[in-house]
């Protein structure tokens, strides 16, 4: 954050990248088999919930061990739009941005008040007690068993445009737009006014005061932004087949804290390796230990070890992740040629 | 009349075990500044071992006892391998950042839950599991009426009053426990009268984990132990910890009475499922209503 650069054209090099992401993706799935294929469509998905975090904890200092409830809201916010009111699931998935942003509202104006270990506290409650609501109020949420909602089927325009293509692929097809649409949003966000306005805070408060900005303001207006996006993460994320508590553990919101913290927490980039990190880690252990006959009951619980142990590693070693590891070599190398 | 006694009696003894996991909380964020989200895990392994002691046929004492130990052993070592040097990091920009300075051991801290779950469920299978009482669970009977009461119930109730005399008696009247007070009032002034902060500190990390081992102990014969049973536990402990007041020993105390009853009601007049909702609805009004706490003092809320 030493310099900060502001853009003249609003967001030519966040097009560009966004662009590029995209491509990225459509390239990478074109390699894979149809079970990576939906792995990708995941990650996508995931994507958009860790970039929330990159917002909230990374620019604004705000940790949320919650993001998977604001991603429930998101889910059941859409389901219930889907199957009581027969909406398109495009629309779903918009309204469920402002629905749940409007969560965030109420959210970032308790969490105002809080900062550091009370905030990671009252967030990890809400991670535990937004799920519990749904089986409270069965006969509106449907408790246990949950809503079922799908993506649905290509529409004919898609198909007469590249063919044929399997659910798989269409999962990918509509996670990957609104991942590049958050990426877009993240990286003229971060690049704004409101972007250094959270960093000022973060950094000290009472300088940020003495500068004229507004704390509480600043710091309710990153939890709608960081709301806006987990909830449409989990909207899109109940869509792959089924919105139900146990779809939005408290796991899940320490899982999203976990890729944006081993990728790096003040990094876009980071965001994007914690995301594959989380989702692919798994499925390479799970060969792994398939090749060299390690019994079921370690090799069932030697993704969670392994990512916790990255976790530690990360914040002892490099508690800016991944993304500040290669900034650090690259600083290194600089001033080596200097 | 009998449900009231009934709720009353099993939020005095469910609220005995919060206290303990609450006074672990308030222990080490006094002394370290960091809320140990992992403390509940540190608990859950101690009482996997006790668990694995009885079955090779030890007696349930000394599993008791070498649970509570090997508490403080985890303790000290999540101290000194972990928080000690990730706190005394000056040279970093990311710990520069006000903010970041309490995030990052929070995030340190859930690594360790990770960690300590996935080993749980790599040496003992992680399926679920009972763990044996001393005294019999039954309710007692006084001449034909079944009071609401078991004898376990009594022995929680016993074993956290001692347990709270002990504690209270080793920081009023014990010099080690005068330096730790001192340490977490003002850590700079007591390091230039000569106390050890650092070690000071460690005590207090061994000290918490022996509660939460304790609770651990306490709490499975009711909720029976996997890798993930007192994560609740982790929760309910937090909200009594800051609706008594994070920075005082004997809000932290009052606060899990307090949540026990609290819940204890809830599940008898109302219904279990809405336990979390309650807590939640509890935690955010205590918030708006007394951030530093019932017994806390504003000026030395380190937010």
């Amino acid at each position: 954050m030493s310099k900060v650069k502001t853009h003249k054209i609003i967001g030519a090099r966040s097009t560009r990248l966004s662009i590029i992401f995209f491509l990225f993706f459509i390239l990478l799935s074109m390699q894979f088999d149809p079970y990576n294929q939906s792995q990708l469509a995941n990650i996508a998905t995931l994507l958009i919930a860790v970039l929330s975090i990159t917002i909230l904890t990374g620019a604004s200092g705000q940790i949320s061990l919650g993001q998977g409830a604001i991603m429930a809201v998101g889910g059941y916010g859409s389901a219930l739009l889907v199957t009581r009111l027969g909406m398109s699931m495009w629309l779903a998935f918009i309204l469920a941005i402002f629905i749940s942003a409007l969560f965030g509202l109420f959210l970032g104006l308790a969490a105002a008040r809080l900062s550091g270990p009370y905030l990671a506290g009252t967030t990890l409650v809400m991670a535990l007690a937004i799920p519990s609501i749904a089986v409270r109020f069965e006969s509106f949420f449907s408790g246990d068993i949950g809503l079922s909602v799908d993506y649905g089927y290509p529409p004919n325009w898609l198909t007469n445009l590249i063919g044929e293509i399997s659910i798989e692929e269409w999962s990918l097809y509509v996670a990957l737009p609104f991942a590049a649409l958050a990426l877009f949003a993240v990286l003229n966000l971060s690049n704004s006014r409101s972007g250094r306005t959270w960093r000022a805070v973060r950094d000290n408060e009472v300088s940020a005061a003495l500068a004229g900005i507004n704390i509480a303001r600043t710091k309710v207006i990153a939890f709608v932004c960081a709301s806006a996006l987990a909830g449409l993460a989990g909207a899109i994320y109940g869509f792959r087949g089924l919105v139900a508590p146990t779809v939005y553990p408290t796991d899940l919101s320490l899982t999203l804290l976990t890729a944006a913290v081993i990728g790096g927490l003040r990094s876009i980039g980071g965001a994007i390796f914690g995301t594959f990190v989380i989702v692919f880690l798994p499925d390479l252990i799970g060969k792994l230990t398939k090749n060299w006959a390690i019994p079921e009951s370690i090799s069932n619980y030697l993704p969670a070890l392994i990512i916790g142990l990255l976790l530690l590693l990360t914040v002892i070693l490099n508690p800016r992740g991944s993304a500040g590891a290669l900034e650090h070599i690259r600083h290194a190398r600089q001033s080596r040629k200097h | 009349m009998d449900s009231f006694l009934t709720a009353f009696f099993s939020g005095t003894s469910q609220g005995a075990i919060y206290a303990l996991v609450s006074l672990g909380l308030v222990l080490v964020w006094r002394g370290a500044g960091v809320v140990n989200f992992a403390q509940m895990g540190q608990a859950m392994f101690t009482t996997y071992i006790a668990s694995q002691l009885i079955q090779n046929n030890y007696s349930y004492w000394s599993a008791f006892v070498i649970a509570l130990i090997s508490g403080a052993i985890l303790g000290a070592i999540v101290d000194l391998g972990l928080m000690r040097p990730l706190t005394s990091r000056k040279n970093s920009q990311l710990l520069n950042s006000q903010s970041m300075r309490t995030t990052i051991p929070v995030i340190a801290s859930l690594g360790i839950l990770g960690v300590l779950k996935s080993l749980a469920g790599i040496f003992w299978a992680g399926e679920e599991r009972g763990f044996p009482t001393p005294v019999p669970a039954n309710s007692i009977k006084i001449g034909s009426t079944n009071l609401a009461i078991t004898g376990f119930d009594l022995f929680v109730i016993g074993v956290v009053f001692i347990t709270l005399v002990l504690t209270t008696i080793f920081f009023t009247k014990t010099g080690m426990g005068l330096a730790m007070r001192a340490s977490a009032l003002n850590p700079e002034v007591t390091r230039l009268s000569g106390i050890k902060v650092g070690s000071v500190r460690t005590l207090g990390w061994a000290i918490s984990g022996t509660a939460s081992s304790l609770a651990g102990l306490l709490i499975t014969p009711k909720t029976n132990l996997s890798p993930n049973t007192l994560d609740l536990l982790l929760i309910v402990g937090f909200t009594a910890a800051v609706v008594g007041g994070l920075t005082s020993l004997a809000g932290s105390v009052l606060g899990g009475f307090i949540v026990g009853y609290v819940i204890a009601f809830v599940n008898v007049y109302g219904a279990p499922e809405n336990v979390f909702i309650a807590i939640l609805v509890f935690l955010l009004l205590a918030l708006f209503i007394r951030p530093q706490g019932i017994l806390g003092s504003k000026e030395v809320r380190r937010v």
